[in-house]
C-alpha cells in the first residue's frame, strides 16, 4: 500500500468521522433505539464502490473505533461492529451485481443487513421483547439506506475518473 | 419501450405485493374472532372465600353451576374448621390438646391423617406432620421469625416423629409432646374434596385455586387446555406456560415465605424433619403435577426437603406424578410426561432445561 | 430479469413487509402490566392502574437509571448513559416502543397480554 492510497484512506475515515460527529449534534426526531441516518455511510458506500474489500474494512472499522470513542458510548461499539460486519459483506457482494447508476439499491440492503445485525446482538443483550423494534428498524434502514446511497451516488457521479476497484 | 415496459412491471408487481402484505394483515388480525365461535349454554360461575388460611378462587362451568360452587365453598369452609391448628374448635385441635387420650375424629380427617401418615413413610420422614412445634420455633406459625439454638432444635426434634401418631377405628392418640399438623397435605386434600363435590354435581370444567394450588376438573369450556402461570422463584414475575387439563398442580419453594435472619441469611418456611433447619439443597422450587392434589401438596413439600437428586430417584421409582424442579442456579429439571406441556416465556428463553427421562 | 431488478423487488418487498409488521405492532393491544426488564430478567412487574406515583432507582455496573411513575403513566426520568434516548422516549404509551437503555441494558415494556394465564401457581 503506497503513501497516496494510505493517505485517501485516511482522509475518508476523517470525513466520516467529521460527518458522524456532526449527525451527534442534530437531535435525533425518532427517539428510537438504532434508528437515525447515519449520514457517515456515505463514505462507507462511496468506499465500497473506489475501494478494495479489504480497504473498505480498514475504513469503516477505524470509523466505528474512534466514533465510539468520540461520543463516550463504548456500549455502542458491539452493535456497530455485528451490524457493519454483516452490512460490509453484503455489500462487497453486490457491487458485483449492482451497477453504479443503483449504489442506493445496494445501500439499503447495506442498512437493513446493518439493522438485523444490531438487532441480533439486542436480542442476545435483553431478550426478545426487543424484536417488536424490529418491524421499524426495517422501514427506518430503507429510507435511511436509499438517502445515503443516493448522496453517495451523486458523490460518485462528480468523480470524473473511471472506476477501478484498485 | 422496453424500459418504459419494465417500469409499468415493476409498479405492478410493487401494487400486487402491496394488496398481498394488506390482505394477509387483515387475514392476521380477524383471525382469532373467526376461530372463536361462541361456547354451548354454559353457564359460569365464579367464587371467592378466605379458608384453610389462604384466599380460594373457584371458577367452574356448566349447568347448575352456582349450586355446586356454593356446596364447594361450605365444604372448604366446613374442613378449614375440622383440621385448623390453632382453632380450639377444630378436630386437630382436639387431638393435639387431648394429653395422649384417644380423640373420635370425622372420616374426613381420618383419611387425610392415614393418607399423610402414609406419604411420610413413603418419603420416609421427608414429609413429616409432626414438624408443628419446630415450626414454631422458627416463628413460621406467627409471623415472628427468629433463629433458635442448636439446642434447642435438638429438643424440639425429640418430639418429632410420625411413628408416634396412633390411629384405630375412627380414633386418633399422639404419644407424649407430639404435636399433629396437617398443613402440608391439608389444602391438597380440601382442593380434592371440593373437586369431587362439582364433579359429583356434574361440573366437567373448572379451575380451583387454593392460594396458587391449582385443581382443574377437564378442559376450559372451549375444549382448549388450561393456561397456568408458573411462578418465578427468583422475581415477581412468571416463568413460563404449563398447559394441563384434568390435573392439580402445587408449588413448594423457600421464596414463599422466608425471613432474613440477623445474620443475613435467608430462611425459608421449609423445615427439613432430619435436621430442624429449613431446607438448604440447591433448590429453589419444585412443582408437582399429578391426578391429585394430596398427593402434590405432600410431595411437592417432601421432594423439596429431599434436594435435586433424591427427587429424581423417588420419581424414577413411583412415576405416579410429573414435577418441575428449578435449582437455585437456575436450571430447570422437568419430567417427560409434561416436556411438552410446559413453555418458558420469552425472558427466561435462555434458562436450560433438563428433560428427566425414565430409566 | 436482471438481477438488479431482482434486488430492487426484494427491497420493495422488505420495506412492505416492515410497514406491515409495524402496523401489526402497534394495533397489538396492550393490558396495564409494565414489566421492567433488565438483561432479560423482570425486576419489577407494575400494575400501572394501581401502582402510586413514585420513582425507582436502578442500577446497573455502577451507573442508575431513574424510572418514573406518575398518573398511571411511566417514563424514563434519568439515565446514566451516553445517548439518552431512553429519556427522550417519554411516556410509554404502546406496546411496540419499549422504552429501551441499551447501554444499561434495561427495558421498561408492557407485558405479554396477561390474561391468556387462567391462573398462576405459587
Amino acid at each position: 500500500m503506497n503513501v497516496r492510497k494510505l493517505t485517501q484512506l485516511a482522509m475518508l475515515t476523517g470525513v466520516a468521522l467529521i460527518i458522524f460527529v456532526i449527525e451527534l449534534q442534530i437531535p435525533n426526531p425518532f427517539p428510537i433505539p438504532g434508528v437515525k441516518l447515519g449520514l457517515a455511510n456515505i463514505i462507507t458506500v462511496y468506499a465500497i464502490y473506489r475501494y478494495r474489500a479489504k480497504e473498505v474494512m480498514m475504513i469503516v472499522f477505524c470509523r466505528i473505533f474512534l466514533a465510539a470513542m468520540f461520543s463516550g458510548n463504548m456500549m455502542a461499539l458491539v452493535y456497530s461492529f455485528a451490524g457493519s460486519i454483516l452490512c460490509l459483506t453484503g455489500m462487497l457482494g453486490l457491487r458485483k451485481i449492482i451497477d453504479m447508476s443503483h449504489i442506493w439499491i445496494s445501500s439499503i440492503f447495506g442498512a437493513i443487513l446493518h439493522n438485523i445485525g444490531q438487532i441480533s446482538i439486542a436480542v442476545l443483550v435483553m431478550g426478545k421483547g426487543i424484536l417488536v423494534y424490529f418491524p421499524f428498524l426495517l422501514v427506518s434502514g430503507c429510507f435511511a439506506g436509499a438517502f445515503t446511497g443516493i448522496c453517495a451516488q451523486l458523490f460518485i457521479k462528480r468523480k470524473t475518473d473511471d472506476i477501478r476497484y484498485d | 419501450m422496453k424500459r418504459k415496459f419494465n417500469r409499468i412491471f415493476l409498479v405492478l408487481s410493487g401494487i400486487f405485493i402491496m394488496i398481498l402484505a394488506v390482505s394477509s394483515l387483515v387475514m392476521v388480525l380477524f383471525f382469532p374472532e373467526l376461530l372463536s365461535f361462541g361456547t354451548s349454554d354454559n353457564s359460569e360461575a365464579t367464587r371467592e372465600l378466605f379458608a384453610m388460611d389462604t384466599y380460594i378462587t373457584m371458577t367452574a362451568y356448566g349447568r347448575d353451576v352456582e349450586t355446586a360452587v356454593s356446596e364447594a365453598a361450605d365444604k372448604l369452609t366446613e374442613l378449614e374448621q375440622l383440621w385448623s391448628v390453632t382453632e380450639p374448635e377444630s378436630e386437630i385441635y382436639a387431638v393435639n390438646h387431648s394429653n395422649g387420650q384417644a380423640v373420635s375424629v370425622s372420616s374426613e380427617t381420618e383419611d387425610l391423617l392415614s393418607f399423610a401418615l402414609q406419604m411420610a413413610e413413603e418419603t420416609k420422614g421427608a414429609l413429616e406432620p409432626t414438624i408443628y412445634p419446630v415450626l414454631t420455633a422458627w416463628g413460621f406459625t406467627t409471623e415472628e421469625n427468629r433463629v433458635p439454638s442448636d439446642s434447642e432444635i435438638t429438643e424440639l426434634l425429640k418430639n418429632v416423629g410420625y411413628e408416634r401418631v396412633h390411629m384405630e377405628d375412627g380414633s386418633v392418640w399422639l404419644e407424649n409432646g407430639i404435636m399433629l399438623d396437617l398443613g402440608a397435605v391439608g389444602k391438597g386434600y380440601a382442593g380434592d374434596l371440593a373437586a369431587q363435590i362439582l364433579r359429583d354435581n356434574g361440573i366437567t370444567s373448572a379451575l380451583l385455586d387454593l392460594g396458587g394450588n391449582i385443581q382443574t376438573i377437564g378442559k376450559k369450556p372451549d375444549g382448549s387446555f388450561w393456561k397456568l402461570g408458573l411462578q418465578d422463584p427468583f422475581s415477581e414475575g412468571t416463568l413460563g406456560i404449563l398447559e394441563i387439563s384434568n390435573k392439580a398442580v402445587v408449588t413448594s419453594g423457600a421464596y414463599e415465605r422466608y425471613f432474613i435472619g440477623e445474620d443475613g441469611k435467608r430462611y425459608g418456611h421449609i423445615i427439613d424433619p432430619v435436621t430442624g433447619y429449613p431446607a438448604e439443597n440447591g433448590l429453589a422450587s419444585v412443582t408437582v403435577i399429578a391426578d391429585e392434589g394430596r398427593l402434590c401438596d405432600a410431595l411437592s413439600t417432601s421432594l423439596f426437603v429431599m434436594g435435586a437428586d433424591r427427587a429424581m430417584e423417588y420419581w424414577q421409582l413411583h412415576q405416579n406424578f410429573d414435577m418441575i424442579l428449578i435449582t437455585e442456579d437456575g436450571e430447570i429439571y422437568l419430567t417427560d410426561g409434561i416436556a411438552d406441556m410446559f413453555t418458558l416465556d420469552s425472558y427466561h428463553s435462555n434458562m436450560k432445561v433438563n428433560v428427566i427421562e425414565d430409566e | 430479469m436482471s438481477k438488479q431488478k431482482i434486488l430492487m423487488i426484494i427491497c420493495v418487498v422488505v420495506f412492505l413487509l416492515g410497514i406491515a409488521g409495524s402496523i401489526l405492532v402497534l394495533l397489538t393491544p396492550h393490558g396495564t402490566q409494565v414489566n421492567i426488564v433488565q438483561d432479560g430478567i423482570v425486576l419489577y412487574t407494575i400494575d400501572l392502574t394501581t401502582a402510586q406515583d413514585q420513582t425507582l432507582e436502578i442500577e446497573y455496573k455502577g451507573r442508575t437509571n431513574i424510572v418514573q411513575i406518575e398518573n398511571g403513566r411511566i417514563c424514563m426520568l434519568e439515565a446514566e448513559c451516553p445517548d439518552q434516548t431512553c429519556v427522550h422516549m417519554e411516556w410509554l404509551d404502546s406496546s411496540a416502543m419499549p422504552i429501551v437503555c441499551l447501554p444499561n441494558h434495561l427495558s421498561i415494556e408492557y407485558a405479554e397480554a396477561e390474561d391468556d394465564v387462567d391462573a398462576v401457581i405459587r
